[in-house]
């Protein structure tokens, strides 16, 4: 499958939010689900949709490493694309960059003042940002609104975070979101649910502002490859 | 009978550089009674660690080639090999690793787990050594085993577990807590020698029990008996945890930690109880030779010393009294006068002494056997050959030689230099599998290559101190490669006619890129248009061609050379006449089949305080470099990259002056890369200029 192909047919591009990016938005998006389900293979898948559509992404991973990071980028594009050729492939690798933090270290001011660095040393200027392993436990509404405003001054277009809810919670928001995202999902333009029933792994649609279908549906993910799949 | 091989460890020490493991084989030394005084790696009394034993190692208080030693402790026979920790060397500890049973990784307890470290680790994990953790420089202002010991999980991603506590830490770093006897050990008398029991502290005492458990809980997962143990209450026998940890770590499960301060005396005897307890013993580890004569076909080494011999020569030393030869008993015995066999050479070499060694000082030994490092006197060899017993056609499986990166001419200064370099050179060839030389024959020029700017350094400083050969340096040079990237096919032929019999060779095919591998030659002529006897001919033409490419003058890689139509002549045709048509053919298909030129790319991560993430970030950048990612833990970062090995040189100067001498950086061959168009334009000018000088 070509580049052109892969970008064309990704489930991801009902959200809507690439067409936004592009006039100027800023968009939150939220992958949600149990522990140890896959959120970081559907960041990943994200990461790579926006990587191939030419843009830049900062990955940053609290309280993983670098290697492991890297590793599960080259792991799905291997299940995304057969043979990717190796200016393709150093040309994709380009576009990403990976910043890890002790779950302890990890705050907005810090990360505001790596990022500055990054542009003034004219080293990497992302167009999106993963954030996986964010604390939503510990930090409330504003400092994600702090977040919001991070990403307008330095122009990043969208922001994407994982969140762990818990089965014995049982709080969710009108949406349908899950504790601890129930109070601030009105901040995402998108959130996402992995959702295992049976045997079939449904990515459920929660939350989409310019959605192109309807809330509610929902995705398929491959639960041997956990590549998204259209429903 | 043989000795009880259940009392044998043969152990590495790995670690970064700087983490202090010369001082602590140095200490392990003394605490056995196999040296009674203590000398410092950078000491004042100027006679240097007794491991480091070259005189450039002792000047440069780094660790350059491994010295193997044998130790007793108690009843345990200890054999250690000192390796080197900066990545340059890493052939070294790779080569020791290959005949290791266990190793203590060693970690600064400030620097905690650095590049090297991992660079160990990812070795040890291919040869699947069991390894205990060790957190030296506990007296060091910002000690912190417990930090360590997290990154060890963390970065490392070892289940490591702590089984001690310092009592103190810094400038008041007094003894440890014994997690497993519950009891707190000081260490008395001028060297530490003396060990004294004492309660824990009681401040220290309900930590003690809290960490205690958790490592208990722990280590009950490898043992049935401890976890049942465990959940009848009561009192635990301390054997059943020594067991638990001994199986954990044997199965590479577990990683118990231990700390201490070499340079202190501190929690060195617990260290050395520990590589007894925990370490696995020859029986205890699986090795594989290679049957020659089925195939290779890999079998497991016996470790009996009734069988018939066999055992790896890891490593080459000229010494005062000629070449000694390290090597490792797998199975079988050796006596002083034995006859053995080289498999590689097939050559018969008779056993003239047999001497364990202690750094540079020697024990001469009567016989060796299963599990045994010792070392040869007057055997001609190279580094990873293998011994046997007549009768036996076997090879210990090879080891894993990366390619060298970089090279330089080295020019002898008159003809005494020029003999000595020759010497120097052959011995060190011999030493190093990762150090090669060859005489350019275009320029008469001697070119030594190897692992990096420091590797090679090291021999030149060698070349100059050891054999006394005086030699001018060129400059550095990456070795670049060219490659093809598309098919193009060939059809030429040779013709000569100059009177007498002439030259006829027609060869017709194609070349196209090869995946993995550096050549690869295929026949698919029919019907003999090309004579079977010239097709070995082709081949040899098309590797001659493959030495140097057009685009700069490198050396060719991954081609598949394939030949499928052709001509002959009765009369004219020859070996000569076909090899210089292939090597038109190849001429004439290389530059259609788009060729490129790659450039050796390095993994560099560099380690420095927080502030100057962004400046490390610039430097590389500016190099080159794409950036993979930044860790970072508190004050701490390392920003990991990859650059291409051109733009390195002078980089320690750099990174000092902008981080004031606070990072450090380490580096080690990732991959080739093709270069940018810029680059490459300007290699190929540069090439062609050199070409019209000539």
């Amino acid at each position: 499958m070509g580049k052109e192909d892969l970008i064309s047919s990704n489930p991801l591009r009902v959200l809507g939010l690439d067409n936004k990016a592009e006039e100027g938005r800023q968009s939150l998006g939220l992958v949600m689900a149990r522990a140890g389900l896959g959120k970081t293979a559907i960041l990943v898948q994200i990461a790579l949709d926006s990587m191939l559509r030419g843009n830049r992404v900062l990955h940053v991973a609290i309280g993983e490493t670098i290697d492991k990071t890297r590793d599960r980028y080259d792991d799905i594009l291997a299940k995304m694309v057969e043979d990717l050729n190796e200016e393709a492939e150093s040309d994709l690798s380009r576009r990403r960059m990976i910043m890890t933090f002790k779950e302890n270290v990890f705050s907005r001011a810090m990360l505001e003042e790596r990022l500055q660095d990054l542009i003034e040393q004219d080293v990497f200027k992302p167009d999106c940002l993963i954030i996986d392993g964010y604390d939503f436990d510990g930090n409330g509404r504003q400092a994600m609104e702090d977040l919001k405003q991070l990403m307008a001054e330095l122009g990043i277009s969208v922001i994407w975070f994982s969140a762990v809810s818990h089965r014995e919670d049982p709080r969710v928001s009108a949406d349908g979101v899950p504790a601890p995202c129930h109070t601030i999902d009105d901040l995402f333009e998108v959130v996402l649910l992995i959702n295992p029933q049976d045997n079939v792994m449904k990515l459920d649609i929660l939350r989409c502002a310019y959605c192109e279908v309807e809330p509610g549906t929902a995705l398929l993910l491959d639960p041997s490859t956990m590549l998204i799949q259209k429903s | 009978m043989g000795k009880d091989l259940s009392k044998v460890r043969n152990i590495g020490i790995s670690a970064h550089i700087d983490s202090g493991k010369t001082t602590l084989t140095e200490r392990i030394l003394f605490y056995t009674n196999r040296i009674h005084a203590i000398h410092e790696v950078r000491g004042k009394d100027g006679v240097g660690a007794k491991m480091d034993s070259m005189e450039l190692e002792k000047e440069r208080g780094i660790t350059i080639q491994s010295a193997a030693t044998y130790a007793s402790w108690k009843d345990v026979d200890i054999n250690i090999i000192d390796t080197p920790g900066h990545v340059d060397f890493t052939i070294e500890v790779e080569r020791a690793l290959r005949v290791l049973d266990g190793a203590i990784l060693v970690l600064c307890s400030v620097g905690g787990v650095q590049s090297q470290s991992i660079t160990v680790s990812r070795q040890m994990a291919r040869y699947r050594v069991p390894r205990i953790a060790f957190v030296n420089k506990c007296d060091r202002t910002g000690a912190n085993p417990a930090r360590v010991t997290e990154q060890l999980r963390d970065k490392l991603e070892l289940n490591a577990h702590l089984m001690q506590l310092p009592i103190g830490l810094e400038g008041d770093f007094e003894g440890l807590v014994d997690l497993i006897t519950m009891k707190a050990i000081y260490f008395d008398g001028e060297n530490g020698e003396i060990l004294r029991e004492e309660a824990i502290p009681a401040d220290m005492a309900a930590e003690a029990e809290e960490k205690r458990e958790a490592l208990l809980e722990e280590i009950s997962m490898f043992s049935e008996e401890l976890m049942e143990s465990l959940l009848e209450g009561g009192d635990i026998d301390p054997q059943l945890i020594h067991d638990a940890v001994r199986q954990g770590t044997l199965a590479l499960e577990f990683t118990p930690v231990f700390v201490g301060s070499a340079y202190k005396n501190k929690g060195i005897q617990p260290l050395l109880d520990a590589v007894s307890s925990y370490l696995p013993c020859p029986t205890d580890v699986v090795n594989h030779a290679l049957d020659l004569e089925d195939d290779e076909k890999e079998f497991p080494v016996s470790n009996d010393p009734d069988d018939k011999l066999i055992m790896l020569a890891f490593k080459l030393e000229d010494g005062r009294y000629g070449q000694l030869t390290y090597v490792r008993t797998y199975q079988g015995m050796l006596k002083k006068g034995d006859t053995v066999y080289n498999s590689r050479t097939g050559k018969k070499v008779k056993i003239g002494r047999l001497v364990r060694m202690h750094a540079d000082e020697m024990e001469e030994i009567d016989s060796c056997g299963p599990g045994d490092i010792v070392a040869l006197f007057g055997v001609d060899c190279a580094s990873g050959d293998t011994f046997t017993a007549e009768g036996i056609s076997a090879s210990m499986s090879s080891m894993h030689i990366p390619e060298p990166v970089i090279s330089l001419a080295v020019i002898p200064v008159d003809n005494k230099a020029q003999n000595n370099m020759s010497k120097a050179l052959n011995r060190f060839t011999k030493e190093d599998p990762t150090f090669r030389t060859y005489v350019d024959h275009e320029t008469g020029e001697t070119i030594i290559s190897g692992m990096g700017e420091l590797h090679l350094d090291v021999y030149i400083e060698r070349m100059k101190r050891e054999y006394s050969a005086a030699v001018e340096v060129g400059a550095p040079q990456v070795a670049y490669r060219e490659t093809i990237t598309m098919q193009a096919a060939f059809d030429y032929i040779h013709k000569k006619q100059t009177g007498g019999s002439g030259q006829y060779g027609r060869v017709a095919g194609y070349l196209e890129p090869l995946e993995e591998g550096e050549y690869e030659f295929v026949d698919e002529i029919v019907g003999g248009v090309i004579p079977r006897e010239f097709i070995p001919s082709c081949d040899k033409g098309f590797q001659k061609s493959m030495a140097k490419g057009s685009l700069c003058g490198a050396a060719i890689t991954g081609v598949r050379a394939v030949i499928n139509d052709g001509n002959s002549h009765s009369v004219d045709s020859s070996d000569v006449a076909f090899q210089l048509a292939a090597q038109g053919a190849f001429k004439e298909a290389y530059m259609k089949a788009k060729p490129v030129i790659m450039e050796p790319i390095m993994k560099v991560a560099v380690e420095g305080p927080t502030e100057f993430q962004g400046a490390v970030m610039g430097s590389l950048n500016q190099r080159r470099g794409m950036i993979i990612g930044t860790m970072e833990e508190g004050n701490y970062t390392v920003v990991e990259a990859e650059v291409p090995l051109s733009e390195m040189f002078g980089y320690s100067t750099t990174l000092r002056s902008l981080t004031q001498g606070k990072a450090e950086f380490t580096m080690e061959f990732a991959t080739f890369k093709q270069v940018p168009k810029s680059v490459s334009e300007e290699l190929v000018k540069k090439f062609q200029e050199e070409k019209r000088n000539d």
